[in-house]
C-alpha cells in the first residue's frame, strides 16, 4: 500500500510586503508572492517522509485564485508529484470556517476520506503569515472526520500505518503516535525547506495542475465566501507601535559602538510620541430592528486547562473578559468553565473563587493529558446540552487546536488569539436590522500591524484569547458556586491519538522572571558556548545587579543551553529592566517571550536582522568585539542605571 | 537518493542576459527556418530575468530589428530615445562643455533604457519561440567527458557554511548538452574555468575590466528632461585614473547616474562608491538631483580590454558570447549590441553544428570567421588600441587616441599590451600620490540625502543570500592572503568592493583580519579581478541569490 502524502499551501504575500485594502480584505495585487513560510515547512516534511518511503506520492493542494498556480509549480520543482487548485469566485471572502470546510470537500472528493483503503497523511503550515489564525488544519482534520497534530515540529512513519510527531506545547514537547489517515501541521522549526531542483522545474513547466470549481466537487454555496462563513471582518485598524524607534549606535570600532550605546542609554533613548486619537463621532444608530440572532443561547463556557496538576495561568486570564462579557450582557449572566482530567474535584473552588458561577467536571482516568479528540467531543456535548452563546478558550497550543475543532463541529466558526473581547452590535445595511449583542472579537493581525474585528453570527460565538493579555483576576476567598458533573458519551475512536511521552521544562530557573538584567544569546553566539553571554552576566553579578542569562531556541536546539533558560513563545516570558538581545536574528517567537521588557538593547553583525525593529538601542556588529568591551565598561562601573545591592 | 537527476538537451545557454536571450531567440528562429526541432535550455541565476542586470544604459537599437525582425519597434521596452548629448570636464568647483563629440561617443537617436527591463521583454519573445527558461538556479560546474565540455551541472545546494549535507541537501541536476552556450556576462564564473582550461586566451592580451557603480533618483520635474544624456569627465578622477561620469534622463522624472572607473588603478585605498559620491557633490551632478530622492543602487564590471582581449570563442561543443568574450567597445563603452550580434552569430553557428550534426570545434569554427566579418570587428578593431593606450594615463593616452584616429587605430606602437588589473595596484609604501582618503578629506563623511555610505547604498539593490550556504568568496591562501593582502597592501579588498562585503577588523590587541559578508554582494566580480596577487576567487552561490534589480 503506497503512502500519500498531501500537502496544504497557501500562497501569501512576501510579509514585509503586505498591503491591506479599504475593505480590511487583504489586497494581494501589489506585493510578491511566496509559499507562506510554515507551508514550506510542511512541504519539506513531505519531503523528509519521502526520503524514508520512496514509494510514495506526494501531492499538494491549495485554494485561492489562478495566480496560486505558481506556488503549486514550485513545490513540483521542489519535489512533489501532483498539484490540485481549488479555485472558484464564489469562494472570495471565505473565512477560516469556510476555508476547511472548501478544501476538505476537495480532498474528499479526491478520494481521501476518513474510510479511504490506501494510508495518507495531510501536512500543512502550522499558520498563514497574512491571516495568523492556525485553524484550517484542524477545521481541515474535524471536517473529514480524522485525528490531527498540530505545531508539530517533526513527524515520521513508523511503518505501521501510524505517524509519529514532536509536538511543541508551552514550555517542553509530546511525542505523539496517530494512525493514519491523519492531519499534521508543522511549525517554521524543523527541517528548513530545500530549494527547488532544476530537473524539478523542468517538470513543473510542463505539469498540467488540475483546477476544480466548486461545481466540481459538489460544494455548494450556503457555507462559503463572504456570505456563508459563519464570521466576518467587521472593522480592521492600525495598531500603534507600542516601543519607540531605536536608536542605533554610531562608530566605528567596538569602543566607539559602546561609548555610543552607553550615551545612548543614560540620555535614554528616544521617546514613544503619543498622537492624539482622533475619535470620529459615531455615525448616528440607523433607525433599523434590533435582531437578537442567539436563539435561545444565553451564558459564557470557559476551558479550563491544567498543566502539570494545575489550572494554567491562560485559562485563570480568561476568566476575567468572562466576567467582563458577562457583565456587558447583563441580565445575570453566567460564566460556566468546563474542567477536565483526572482527580480534577478540588481544582473546581480555585476556579469559582476566580470568578466562574459554575464549574463542569468531567472526571475520566484516561483524561488526564489533553487530546483533541475526547475533548472536542466532550465540548460538543456541552455546548448542546447548555447551550452557551459564548466559547473562550486560551490561545495555547491546545486552545488554538481545541477551538476550531469545536468550531466546525458547532458550524460557528472561531476568532483566534484575540487581545480585546467586548459586547458591540452589528448594523447590517443590507438586511436593515441591527445585530445585538454580539461579540466582538478583536485581534492583532498582518504581522501585529493591524488590528482587526472579527464578528461571529452563529452560536456559540467563539473565540481564543493571547496568553498574557488579561490579569488574572483577584481571588476571592470562600466564594460559593455550583459544581457539577457531566458524563459525556465517549467510544475508542476518540482515544486512537497516543502520547508516548510529555516532557517540560521543570520550572526551574525562577530567577529569569526577578532578574533585573537578562542576556540573552542567540544562534550567532554558540561558538564559545556563550561564554562572553555568561561574563557579561557575571561581570554584572559581581557589581550587584541581580543579572541572569538566556537563550534563543536554537541554543537550546543545539544543546548548548538547557530549555528551562529559553525566551520566547516556547519557552518563557520574561520582563526584567534589561534585556540584551546577542546574536538574535529577532523571530516573532522569540520576540513574543521579550518584548515586555522595559528597555531592550540588541548586538547582532546584521543591520537588517529583523530584532532592530523590536528594540530601543541597538548595536551593528560582532559580538566577539563588542561584548569585551562592554564587559569591561561593566567592570568599570557601568550597571545600566540600575542601583547595586548593597551587600 | 545517490542517482543524480540528469536532463538532456541540444542546446544549453548559461546566462539570461542580452547575450544568451539574443542567442537562444536567434537559434529558435534560425532552427525553424531550417524545419529543425531541437530542445534549447536556457539557465539564469537571478531570481528572475532581469534581476542581476545592470547597464547605463544607452543602447545603440539597430541591432534589435535584426534580432526580432518582425516585432513593432516601438513594442520593445526601450526608455526615452535620446536628444541631447553633452560631453562635460569636471572640476572640483566647476564644469566645461566639450564643444564637439569625443569621436565615437554621440548617441543621438539611441535609446535609455533599463537593460533588465529588455531582457525581461527578450525572455518573453524566447519562450513564445519555444525557449525553455529556468531561472533561480546556479550552474558551478562544467561537465567533461573525455576532455571535451558536454554539459554543465547545478549547484548543489543544502549545505551549511563549513560545506556539510543538511537534511535538505539536494545534489544539483546534471544538464548534458550538445553545444553549452556560455552567456555569463562579466568574467563569467564558468568561462573563466573554460578559458583556463583551454588556454583561450593564449597569445591574446591579458583582460582588464572597469568597475560601474549606479544609482537611480526619482527627482523634481524639471531637473532634467528624458532623453537629456551627459557623460562627465575629470574630477574626481585623476589624469592616471581612467573613466568619467554619466547621467541619463529617463521618463517619469527619473535618472540614471553612476561612475565607471577603469579597475587598473594604483591607489589601493581607492574606492569607486565613494568616488560616486564625491562626484555627487559637484554642483553640476547635484543641481540635477536636487530634491530628489535615492530609488535603487547597483554595480557591475565591464571588460575593456576590447579587440586584442577577446580569447578564443569556440571549443568543442561550446561557445563563449557577449562580455564573457569581452565583447565591448570602446571608447563608447558599448557592449548590449555586440552581445546581441555575437549572440546572434553564435545561434547560426549552432544552428549550423546541430543540422549537420558535427558540434566539434572545427565546425564551431564559423563563429570566429562570422565575428571577423560583422560589426562586431567594425567597431572593435579601429579601435583595437584605445583602452591600452589609457593604462600610461590620460594625456598619454588622448595623444596616442588621437595617432589612432589618423592611424585607422594602429598609433604608432602597433598592438599594445595589459597586465591584469590586480597588478598595477601600489602596496602602501609605493604609493607616492596622496591616498583615496587624504585627496577627498572632508568630502566622504555622507548625508544621506545626497550621498550615501555603501550600506545605505546596499539596501537599495534588494541583494539577498540565503543564510545556509558556503561563503562564496574563496580567499586562496589565508596566510599570504594576511601577509601581503593586509599589512602590504591595507586590504584594497574593504574599499574597491561595491557593496560591502569585505570589513578589516582590528581588534584590540592589533590583530588584523577580513571578514568577509557575503550577503551583501552584488555579483560585481570586482574581488576576483582586482584582489592583489589574484587572491580572491568569486563562485556562484545559491540560485536566486543576489540583487534584485528592478530597474538597473
Amino acid at each position: 500500500m503506497a503512502l500519500t502524502i498531501i500537502s496544504l499551501i497557501k500562497q501569501v504575500p512576501l510579509p514585509s510586503e503586505m498591503r491591506m485594502g479599504e475593505d480590511g480584505l487583504m489586497d494581494r495585487t501589489k506585493a510578491k508572492s511566496i509559499i507562506n513560510i510554515d507551508c514550506q515547512f510542511g512541504l519539506e516534511a513531505g519531503l523528509q517522509l519521502k526520503k524514508q518511503h520512496p514509494e510514495s506520492r506526494l501531492i499538494v493542494c491549495s485554494m485561492g485564485p489562478g495566480s496560486f498556480d505558481a506556488s503549486l509549480r514550485t513545490a513540483i520543482s521542489m519535489g512533489y508529484d501532483e498539484a490540485y487548485l481549488l479555485s472558484d469566485r464564489k469562494l472570495g471572502g471565505s473565512d477560516t470556517y469556510a476555508t476547511g470546510l472548501a478544501i476538505s470537500t476537495m480532498l474528499k472528493h479526491l478520494g481521501f476520506t476518513k474510510d479511504s483503503k490506501e494510508p495518507f497523511i495531510i501536512l500543512a503550515g502550522r499558520q498563514t503569515s497574512d491571516g495568523d489564525t492556525a485553524h484550517v488544519p484542524s477545521q481541515v482534520a474535524e471536517s473529514i472526520g480524522i485525528p490531527q497534530a498540530t505545531f508539530v515540529e517533526s513527524v515520521k512513519a513508523d511503518g505501521n500505518g501510524n505517524v509519529i510527531a514532536k509536538r511543541i506545547i508551552e514550555g517542553g514537547y509530546q511525542m505523539m503516535k496517530l494512525p493514519m489517515p491523519c492531519v499534521i501541521s508543522l511549525t517554521p522549526t524543523g527541517i528548513p525547506p530545500r530549494k527547488p531542483s532544476l530537473s524539478g522545474a523542468i517538470k513543473a513547466r510542463t505539469l498540467n495542475i488540475t483546477t476544480f470549481g466548486i461545481d466540481d466537487i459538489g460544494l455548494g454555496t450556503e457555507k462559503i465566501g463572504i456570505s456563508g462563513s459563519p464570521t466576518i471582518v467587521a472593522k480592521v485598524i492600525n495598531i500603534v507601535s507600542e516601543r519607540p524607534p531605536i536608536t542605533m549606535s554610531a562608530g566605528h570600532n567596538e569602543a566607539t559602538l559602546v561609548d555610543s550605546m552607553i550615551a545612548n542609554f543614560t540620555k535614554g533613548g528616544n521617546v514613544l510620541e503619543k498622537k492624539e486619537k482622533v475619535t470620529k463621532a459615531d455615525t448616528d444608530r440607523p433607525d433599523f430592528p434590533d435582531k437578537d440572532f442567539r436563539d435561545g443561547a444565553r451564558g459564557i463556557i470557559t476551558w479550563a486547562e491544567i498543566t502539570n496538576g494545575k489550572i494554567s495561568r491562560p485559562s485563570l486570564e480568561l476568566l476575567t473578559p468572562a466576567r467582563n462579557l458577562a457583565n456587558q450582557l447583563g441580565n445575570d449572566t453566567k460564566v460556566l468553565t468546563l474542567i477536565i482530567g483526572k482527580d480534577i474535584q478540588p481544582l473546581a473552588q480555585t476556579l469559582i473563587e476566580h470568578g466562574s458561577d459554575e464549574v463542569i467536571l468531567v472526571e475520566n482516568d484516561k483524561l488526564e493529558e489533553y487530546l483533541v479528540l475526547p475533548f472536542a467531543s466532550i465540548f460538543e456535548q456541552v455546548i448542546k446540552a447548555r447551550k452557551p452563546e459564548i466559547a473562550l478558550f486560551a490561545a495555547t497550543t491546545s486552545g488554538r487546536e481545541l477551538a476550531p475543532r469545536i468550531g466546525m463541529k458547532t458550524d460557528s466558526g472561531v476568532t483566534a488569539d484575540c487581545t480585546g473581547l467586548e459586547i458591540g452590535e452589528y448594523i447590517d445595511k443590507k438586511e436593515k436590522v441591527i445585530y445585538t449583542p454580539i461579540l466582538e472579537s478583536r485581534r492583532p493581525t498582518y504581522g501585529e500591524s493591524k488590528l482587526a474585528t472579527i464578528l461571529g453570527f452563529v452560536c456559540p460565538q467563539i473565540s481564543t484569547a493571547r496568553a498574557g493579555t488579561f490579569e488574572v483576576p483577584v481571588r476571592v476567598e470562600g466564594k460559593k458556586g455550583i459544581v457539577s458533573n457531566f458524563k459525556p458519551v465517549l467510544h475508542d475512536k476518540d482515544f486512537v491519538v497516543e502520547i508516548m511521552k510529555t516532557v517540560r521544562g521543570e520550572g526551574g530557573l525562577q530567577n529569569l522572571f526577578e532578574a533585573d538584567i537578562i542576556i540573552s544569546g542567540g544562534r550567532g553566539t554558540t561558538n564559545d558556548s556563550l561564554g562572553l553571554i555568561k561574563a557579561l552576566a557575571e561581570a554584572l553579578n559581581s557589581q550587584g545587579i541581580n543579572t541572569e542569562w538566556a537563550c534563543s531556541r536554537p541554543v537550546v536546539d543545539e544543546g548548548v543551553a538547557e530549555y528551562a533558560r529559553q525566551v520566547g513563545q516556547t519557552g518563557k516570558t520574561i520582563r526584567p529592566k534589561v534585556y540584551i538581545a546577542v546574536g538574535i536574528s529577532g523571530a516573532i517567537q522569540h520576540i513574543a517571550g521579550m518584548k515586555e521588557s522595559e528597555k531592550i538593547i540588541a548586538i547582532d553583525h546584521n543591520p537588517k536582522a529583523h530584532i532592530f525593529h523590536n528594540v530601543d538601542f541597538g548595536i551593528v556588529g560582532e559580538y566577539q568585539d563588542i561584548l569585551p568591551e562592554l564587559i569591561e565598561r561593566v567592570k568599570a562601573g557601568f550597571t545600566f542605571g540600575i542601583e547595586p545591592k548593597k551587600k | 537518493m545517490s542517482i543524480i537527476d540528469t536532463v538532456s538537451t541540444d542546446v544549453l545557454i548559461i546566462g539570461g542576459g542580452p547575450a544568451g536571450l539574443a542567442t537562444a531567440i536567434h537559434l529558435a528562429d534560425t532552427l525553424k527556418l531550417k524545419g529543425l526541432n531541437h530542445r534549447i535550455l536556457l539557465i539564469e541565476k537571478g531570481s528572475s530575468i532581469g534581476s542581476h542586470i545592470l547597464s547605463g544604459a544607452v543602447i545603440k537599437s539597430d541591432v534589435f530589428k535584426e534580432l526580432l525582425p518582425g516585432v513593432d519597434f516601438s513594442e520593445i521596452p526601450f526608455n526615452a530615445r535620446v536628444i541631447k548629448d553633452k560631453t562635460v570636464w569636471l572640476t572640483e568647483n566647476g564644469s566645461i562643455s566639450f564643444p564637439f563629440h569625443v569621436p565615437y561617443m554621440n548617441n543621438i537617436g539611441n535609446y535609455t533604457a533599463s537593460l533588465g527591463k529588455i531582457c525581461k521583454y527578450l525572455a518573453l519573445k524566447a519562450q513564445e519561440k519555444g525557449v525553455e527558461i529556468y531561472t533561480g538556479f546556479a550552474v558551478d560546474e562544467i561537465l567533461y567527458k573525455d576532455g571535451k565540455v558536454i554539459g554543465a551541472k547545478t549547484k548543489d545546494t543544502g549545505l551549511d557554511h563549513h560545506g556539510n549535507k543538511l537534511e535538505n541537501y539536494q545534489e544539483g541536476t546534471r544538464i548534458e548538452a550538445k553545444i553549452t552556450i556560455f552567456a555569463e556576462g562579466t568574467r563569467g564564473s564558468l568561462a573563466k574555468m573554460l578559458i583556463q582550461k583551454f588556454n583561450l586566451n593564449e597569445g591574446r592580451n591579458e583582460q582588464i575590466y572597469s568597475l560601474g557603480c549606479k544609482e537611480i533618483w526619482s527627482v523634481p520635474q524639471g531637473n532634467i528632461e528624458a532623453g537629456q544624456i551627459y557623460h562627465t569627465m575629470g574630477y574626481p578622477l585623476n589624469s592616471n585614473e581612467f573613466g568619467g561620469g554619466f547621467i541619463y534622463g529617463l521618463n517619469d522624472n527619473k535618472v540614471a547616474i553612476g561612475i565607471v572607473v577603469g579597475l587598473d588603478y594604483q591607489d589601493p585605498s581607492f574606492d569607486v562608491h565613494d568616488a560616486m559620491q564625491v562626484w555627487k557633490t559637484t554642483s553640476f551632478v547635484s543641481k540635477i538631483l536636487k530634491g530628489g530622492r535615492l530609488v535603487e543602487y547597483g554595480a557591475k564590471t565591464l571588460p575593456e580590454g576590447g579587440f586584442y582581449s577577446i580569447p578564443k570563442m569556440y571549443v568543442d561543443n561550446a561557445l563563449i558570447v557577449g562580455d564573457s568574450a569581452g565583447l565591448v567597445a570602446m571608447p563608447a563603452l558599448k557592449g548590449i549590441h555586440l552581445a546581441i550580434k555575437s549572440g546572434m552569430l553564435a545561434a547560426l553557428t549552432a544552428a549550423n553544428a546541430l543540422a549537420k550534426n558535427d558540434t566539434s570545434e572545427k565546425s564551431l569554427e564559423q563563429y570566429e570567421a562570422l565575428v571577423n566579418n560583422s560589426m562586431i570587428y567594425k567597431e572593435l578593431y579601429p579601435v583595437r588600441n584605445f583602452r591600452q593606450g589609457f593604462t600610461k594615463g590620460l594625456i598619454l593616452g588622448g595623444l596616442h587616441f588621437g595617432t589612432q584616429i589618423l592611424t585607422g587605430g594602429a598609433g604608432f606602437f602597433g598592438r599594445l599590451k595589459t597586465h591584469p588589473d590586480y597588478q598595477t595596484t601600489l602596496k602602501l609604501s609605493e604609493l607616492k600620490a596622496k591616498p583615496f582618503k587624504e585627496r577627498f578629506k572632508g568630502k566622504l563623511e555622507f548625508d544621506k540625502v545626497l550621498t550615501f555610505d555603501k550600506a545605505f547604498d546596499v539596501y537599495h539593490s534588494g541583494v539577498h543570500h540565503d543564510e545556509q550556504q558556503m561563503v562564496h568568496l574563496h580567499i586562496k591562501d589565508q596566510e599570504k592572503f594576511n601577509a601581503v593582502n593586509i599589512e602590504e597592501y591595507g586590504a584594497p579588498e574593504q574599499f574597491f568592493c561595491s557593496s560591502e562585503v569585505y570589513e578589516l577588523h582590528t581588534s584590540k590587541d592589533g590583530k588584523k583580519e577580513l571578514r568577509i559578508h557575503a550577503e551583501n554582494c552584488m555579483h560585481c566580480r570586482t574581488c576576483d579581478i582586482k584582489s592583489p596577487g589574484d587572491g580572491i576567487t568569486w563562485v556562484v552561490p545559491n540560485g536566486g541569490n543576489g540583487p534584485d534589480f528592478q530597474n538597473m
